[in-house]
This record gives C-alpha cells, sequence and structure tokens, in this order.
C-alpha cells in the first residue's frame, strides 16, 4: 500500500487555503478585497496573510493610492506549487473521491 | 486520516477550494450589463435619428434626419460604461483574461469612435457599409472574447455579427435595418440578460460553498 502524503500545514489551515484559493484565479487582490471574500477580521486576515508572506506564498505591495494605503497581494510561484501539491495530496488521501 | 470525521474535513477542504476559486473568477467577470446597455444605447440613436424627424415611421432611416442622435448617445453610452465600470471594479482583483477583454473592447471601440466620425465627415460612408462594418466589428470582438473564454453563447453571438455583416451588403434598405435591430436584440440584450443571470447564478453558488 503507498505511503499517505503529509499535508502542508502552512496551506491547511482554513483561511489560509481559502486565501491561496482566491488568488490562484487572479493576478492580484486588495486585502479589503480578500476580507470581503473571506469574512474574516482585519486582525486575523492579516495575520494569516503574513504566515503566507513569511513562506513566500504570497507576495504583497504596500501604496499609496488616493492618499489612503492599500495592501495588494499577489500569489507566488512557490505559492502555486504548494497549492498545487497540496490539492494533489488532498486528491490522494481520499482516494479519488474528488473531480477536480 | 480514514476516520469520517477527517474524511469529512478534507472534504470541507475541497469545496472551499472550489468555491474560492469560483468566486474570485466570478468577481472579475461580470460584463453582462454593458451588453444590455450597449444594446439599448443603439436603439437610442437608431430611434431618435429616425423619429426626431419622422415620428413612428416604418423602416426608420439609419441617420434619420438628426445628426447628433448617433454622436450623443455613443458618447453618453461611453461615459456611462466607464463610470458604471470604474466604480463596480475598484477593489476587485486584476485578471489575466479580464484584462485581455477590457483590452479587445476598448481597442474596438476607439476604432468606431475614429473611423465612423471620419467616414461620416468625409461623406464617403453609406448605410449598408456602416451596418456591415459595425457588425463585423462586433463579431470580430465577440468572437476573441468568446474565444479567450472557451464560452460557446459568445461566440454564437459573433456568428450572429458575422452573418449579418454579410447578409446586409445584399439586402435592400428595409430588410438591412430589420437585419440590424434582430441582431441587436438577439446579441446585446438577450446575450446580456442571459451573462448577467450566469454570473447571478454563478455568485449563488460561491454563497452556498463558502
Amino acid at each position: 500500500m503507498p505511503e499517505l502524503p503529509e499535508l502542508n500545514p502552512v496551506v491547511h489551515g482554513k483561511l489560509r487555503l481559502a486565501l491561496l484559493s482566491l488568488l490562484v484565479g487572479v493576478e492580484e487582490a486588495e486585502f479589503t478585497w480578500l476580507r470581503l471574500k473571506t469574512g474574516a477580521s482585519d486582525g486575523n486576515l492579516g495575520a494569516q496573510l503574513l504566515k503566507l508572506e513569511e513562506a513566500g506564498y504570497v507576495a504583497v505591495e504596500k501604496k499609496f493610492v488616493e492618499r489612503k494605503p492599500q495592501s495588494v497581494y499577489r500569489m507566488t510561484e512557490t505559492g502555486r506549487e504548494a497549492l498545487t501539491e497540496y490539492v494533489r495530496a488532498l486528491k490522494l488521501l481520499l482516494g479519488g473521491a474528488m473531480g477536480a | 486520516m480514514n476516520t469520517d470525521a477527517e474524511e469529512m474535513n478534507l472534504q470541507e477542504r475541497v469545496s472551499l477550494i472550489e468555491s474560492m476559486i469560483a468566486e474570485g473568477r466570478q468577481t472579475a467577470e461580470s460584463w453582462g450589463w454593458t451588453f444590455v446597455l450597449w444594446g439599448i444605447a443603439y436603439y437610442v440613436a437608431i430611434f431618435w435619428a429616425a423619429w426626431s424627424v419622422r415620428p413612428w415611421s416604418w423602416p426608420v432611416e439609419l441617420f434619420g434626419g438628426n445628426h447628433w442622435a448617433w454622436p450623443i448617445t455613443m458618447l453618453s453610452a461611453v461615459a456611462l460604461t466607464m463610470v458604471i465600470g470604474l466604480r463596480g471594479g475598484r477593489g476587485k482583483p486584476n485578471t489575466g483574461a479580464g484584462r485581455a477583454i477590457s483590452s479587445i473592447w476598448s481597442a474596438m471601440g476607439v476604432s468606431m469612435l475614429l473611423l465612423f466620425p471620419a467616414l461620416s465627415i468625409a461623406g464617403k460612408i453609406d448605410h449598408h457599409s456602416f451596418i456591415a462594418i459595425v457588425a463585423s466589428f462586433l463579431g470580430t470582438a465577440n468572437g476573441a472574447c468568446g474565444l479567450i473564454l472557451k464560452w460557446r453563447a459568445e461566440l454564437l453571438t459573433a456568428l450572429v455579427w458575422w452573418i449579418s455583416s454579410v447578409l446586409v451588403c445584399f439586402v435592400t434598405e428595409e430588410q438591412m435595418m430589420t437585419i440590424f435591430l434582430i441582431a441587436i436584440f438577439l446579441c446585446q440584450i438577450v446575450f446580456g440578460v442571459y451573462a448577467m443571470s450566469c454570473e447571478a447564478s454563478t455568485r449563488r453558488k460561491a454563497a452556498i460553498h463558502a
């Protein structure tokens, strides 16, 4: 019987997984949009995005638009690979039950 | 990882991934309203131009006697598209497909806004050529977007515009206007409403999964 894969703990967190899944379909997204889509609080969202940033899975660009601070996040190539690997491991664990 | 609870947890993760990916794509792709807006704009321009001179006459004359109807309506539609688009797009993420699609429509819009006034001022365009070129432009833009999005409904729209652009070259003025009005109804109004209902349906599905 083949050995079951480990799930990446950085990706596995529910909010972090939601963030990576949101970012994989877009080029970049603002903090406010990510907050709207996940329904997370500012503090929690900021903390989880920081973890993803520290893992090298997302990159952030902070800028001022119309004198207001704006944080724009984009997924890195490492993040994309980590999510792909996570989905592959998930498929294996679920024994091909998922169709994605 | 063999217990039911753990498997359910993993299934939840799968649903979460699917719904978030769908949500990201759906938010970036909401175009249906522009088709309806421009469909209405074409109708307003046509009937304003024709009926301000000869009220409720049929067939309508494409430019009628009112030379301001088309420029005013088209520029108003451009302004409305920009205002609603900018307001609705604020805070939304960028996608490659989204940028490609808006580039196609913007470039086509600039071409039309430069070409038609120039041809009109120079007196080198007739009604048949005007409709054939408009239909061909719209067929090209819809065809390109349909290929980018791999969306059969929009490719069908392109096909209707292309057929219309060829047909109007061989028919009478009355038949030409009928073809143009039907094409606008099918490709702008009907397709626009269909696209909006698809977007609403995707939004509902994403909300259920979230």
